[in-house]
């Protein structure tokens, strides 16, 4: 611990002398406190949460392990160089605008560069990945002024990014999950003729074919690189709602909403919106409704607001999926409601501070 | 009657704090000089009655008002007066009686008047015992004008006295016996105590004692932060606000202590002027947490010497760690606002990796530590801001925490833009009740409350008025 501090002063000595190297301070002031933590002290009052930010991010990362790990497991340790990619390709953006800026690096990319990766299907090349992500972070939050004032969140952007602009890659590699043994713990990745398979929500969209809910609670479907194990998913986001660090407003509201939509319009189109336990469990309604809808500084802030998003994403994700070419109704209402969360808070605060 | 009280929305519940002032009492020895400031308020200020080389004794009145409003200055040593010093330049020290203390009786001469059956004192009498002692000021005409009196104990803080000393033995008789003489001379006045749920055994016990009375009320609130704050203690007590910038007394309330009301009871009924005061020692900086009994007056160094631990730097804080001050001046003398001192660690050293600890001793507003299952360990505590500053995410824990019910993220973000206008009256910053939560609980480590003062500091400036 002794040798790490006094290696960064000395490094910090080098910059502080040689101007050219000066812009990397923010780096270094990162690395510094991540590691010891601050030491600002308070004033009035005089005693602070221990919580911060690193904590809140490393919180929701922690909420992601069951499902990284799962996702190993069915897809091959090729998703860990997915992920790889993902966090170097993004921070470099990160620490690239921190410098330019000549401010803090801050830590709200930790969560974006897994959850990213996650919503990717398994077999994604890993140059998209890293187009995907920079593409996400520079246009879904550093072009609003970073962290805090983004409108979007940076991982959908990148998201339908890829699947806007490279459609025929983003559509074809879906693979056949490993389901046996050691599976894709010892495994790059699973061998090519496997990809054929079809992800459960294509499959209603075009064949009407209805996957077993146990295939999909366990993951033994098609789908993105994260979204399949949704027991996990369901595990991590009740940790998160328990430990605080998500409100339990929007997944709840977007989780009965999305299904009860459902039942109604399954029983005048049949064919188009699929019956509701089913809506439930496939695509990545589970993960965007527990950790990407929930995201603070996308989604409404007041609490009837948090309502409104809820039932509106819930709404729109089943028309979406239902009606619409594509099948990704999640992350294409997660982005809608995104850009309804200003007007939305307006108009609450607007109703509620009327009468004085 | 005993009533418990439903809580308010919002605040937050310190638990399990490392040095809580233990119910013991010991005497402070009586120290070598006492300072004895003659200012009663901000502009205020009473007249000397002694020179230089004066002999005075303990209790001796030795500061009027020559209207007698102003609560009286008393010599709380036996001894002689050393010198009167009076500000100079600066104009917010007031002048100061220094008194050397010349002999080591702990007698206190009576007041004169007073009758231990107070009952048949008139309440003219009364009530000028109750202001020559300087027990507490009675507002001006006050057995019309007060409707309410409120006895508050809440023990809300993180760092409380223990209200079991203070009420200790015959001392809840003599609570008791106070809270009649207050109701005697304020007739039209209810008498409500509210109390923490945890002090069992006195609530017990002063049910049980004033069952029979119908203008009492006893109330029993969750000891949450800050349920002791006026505004909030009077929102949930008697839906009563206070308007912005007024106090208690405009609505016929008078909040007390227990304390206050035993300075009561001891100068009409034993005639003792109010000179000594307990003042616990809290917080884990103090070698010893127990509350002592000491003589105002007494400079704070001659308290502190040799209690704290020496090995770290040590903040020492006045009653509230949210809204107490820094006590940084060891000369200043122990006044009547003093009830506890706490001292805790200043700025101790960074920690290795702390975002990604269990976490088994940190205190927070979430549940992200393992503290939260962990009830039986105390807390850490000290001044460190565990964070770095970062920019707004909404999370929204100033908003849920707010017992104020006003949206601080919100009004922060107006200020920082100087938009000064009347949205920010709109959404009710004047509504603030400075309780500190908001800058508490904030995991970006925001100054909440700093900004939201500054903005209500530039909307009075700039002529914008608080809605009534």
């Amino acid at each position: 611990m002794k040798i790490i501090r006094t290696a960064l002063k000395k490094i910090q000595a080098v910059i502080e002398k040689n101007k050219y190297l000066n812009p990397l301070k923010p780096i270094l002031n990162a690395a510094d406190e991540a590691l010891f933590g601050t030491d600002k002290i308070n004033i009035i009052p005089h005693i602070t949460d221990y919580l911060d930010i690193k904590r809140f991010m490393f919180m929701v990362v922690i909420a992601l392990v069951p499902v990284v790990i799962a996702s190993v497991y069915f897809w091959g340790l090729r998703v860990l160089a997915v992920i790889a990619v993902s966090y170097i390709f993004g921070g470099l953006v990160e620490v690239g605008f921190a410098i330019v800026r000549k401010k803090e690096i801050h830590e709200g990319f930790l969560v974006t560069g897994l959850i990213f990766p996650l919503i990717l299907p398994p077999g994604v090349p890993l140059w998209i990945v890293a187009v995907g992500i920079m593409f996400g972070v520079i246009f879904g939050k550093e072009a609003f002024g970073g962290t805090g004032r983004n409108i979007f969140n940076p991982a959908i952007v990148g998201r339908i990014f890829l699947s806007v602009a490279f459609p025929r890659i983003m559509s074809v590699n879906w693979q056949v999950p490993f389901s046996s043994g050691w599976g894709g713990l010892a495994h790059y990745q699973n061998t090519i003729d496997a990809i054929v398979k079809a992800t459960p929500l294509v499959l209603f969209k075009n064949q009407g074919i209805v996957t077993p809910w146990i295939n999909m609670l366990l993951g033994s479907g098609a789908g993105c690189i994260g979204e399949t194990f949704r027991i996990g998913i369901i595990a991590g986001g009740l940790f998160l709602i328990f430990t605080k660090i998500v409100d339990w407003r929007i997944p709840l509201a977007y989780l009965i909403t999305a299904p009860l939509f459902a039942l109604i319009g399954n029983t005048f189109f049949h064919s188009h919106l699929a019956a509701p336990a089913f809506q439930l469990l496939s695509g990545g309604l589970l993960l965007g409704a527990f950790f990407m809808a929930t995201d603070p500084v996308t989604s409404p802030f007041t609490k009837p607001g948090k309502w409104v998003a809820g039932v509106l994403l819930g709404i729109l994700t089943a028309l979406i999926r239902g009606f619409s070419g594509y099948v990704e109704g999640v992350m294409f209402s997660i982005l809608l409601v995104n850009v309804f969360t200003p007007l939305i808070d307006s108009v609450v605060l607007k109703l509620r501070y009327k009468t004085q | 009657m005993l009533k418990h009280l439903r809580t308010f929305k919002g605040g937050f519940r310190f638990k399990n704090y490392p040095g809580q002032a233990k119910p013991l009492l010991s005497l402070a020895e009586l120290p070598l000089r006492v300072l004895i400031p003659l200012s009663r308020s901000s502009k205020a200020e009473v007249k000397p009655l002694v020179k230089k080389g004066d002999i005075v004794f303990a209790g001796q009145i030795i500061g009027k008002d020559a209207a007698d409003i102003l609560s009286p200055a008393h010599a709380s040593v036996n001894g002689i007066v050393e010198d009167i010093k009076y500000p100079k330049e600066s104009k917010s020290e007031s002048a100061i009686i220094v008194i050397r203390s010349s002999d080591t009786s702990r007698q206190v001469k009576p007041l004169g008047g007073q009758l231990a059956s107070w009952q048949k004192l008139n309440n003219e009498k009364i009530k000028e015992l109750i202001f020559l002692s300087g027990a507490l000021g009675l507002p001006a005409d006050s057995s019309g004008k007060i409707t309410q009196i409120i006895v508050q104990e809440t023990a809300s803080e993180p760092y409380n006295y223990s209200l079991d000393l203070i009420l200790e033995g015959e001392n809840t008789l003599n609570f008791i016996a106070g809270i009649n003489i207050l109701k005697k001379i304020m007739p039209s006045a209810q008498v409500n105590l509210v109390f923490s749920r945890k002090n069992k055994k006195i609530i017990n016990e002063i049910s049980k004692l004033t069952a029979h009375l119908d203008w009492f009320n006893l109330c029993t609130v969750e000891p949450k932060y800050p349920q002791g704050c006026q505004q909030v203690l009077l929102s949930t007590l008697l839906q009563k606000k206070i308007p912005h910038g007024g106090c208690a007394s405009d609505i016929g309330v008078i909040l007390l202590s227990a304390e206050e009301v035993l300075a009561v009871y001891d100068a009409v009924a034993l005639g003792k002027p109010f000179i000594e005061k307990i003042v616990a020692l809290s917080g884990p900086s103090f070698k010893e947490n127990i509350h002592l009994k000491v003589r105002l007056g007494t400079p704070l160094h001659e308290i502190i010497e040799g209690r704290l631990k020496s090995d770290e730097s040590i903040r020492l804080i006045l009653n509230s760690l949210f809204t107490g001050q820094e006590l940084k001046a060891l000369l200043s003398p122990i006044d009547k606002t003093f009830a506890q001192i706490i001292a805790i660690a200043d700025s101790k050293g960074r920690e290795f990796l702390a975002f990604a600890r269990p976490g088994c001793r940190q205190d927070s507003y979430s549940r992200a530590f393992l503290a939260h299952w962990l009830p039986g360990i105390k807390k850490s505590v000290d001044t460190n801001q565990h964070g770095e500053e970062r920019p707004c995410i909404s999370c929204g824990f100033c908003e849920y925490s707010c017992p104020a019910m006003i949206i601080p993220h919100l009004l922060v973000k107006y200020v920082r833009k100087e938009i000064i206008d009347e949205i920010l009256i709109n959404y009710e910053i004047f509504n603030c009740i400075e309780c500190g939560l908001c800058s508490f609980v904030c995991p970006s480590k925001i100054p909440l409350l700093k900004y939201i003062q500054e903005g209500q500091k530039k909307l009075l400036a700039e002529g914008f008025h608080v809605k009534k």
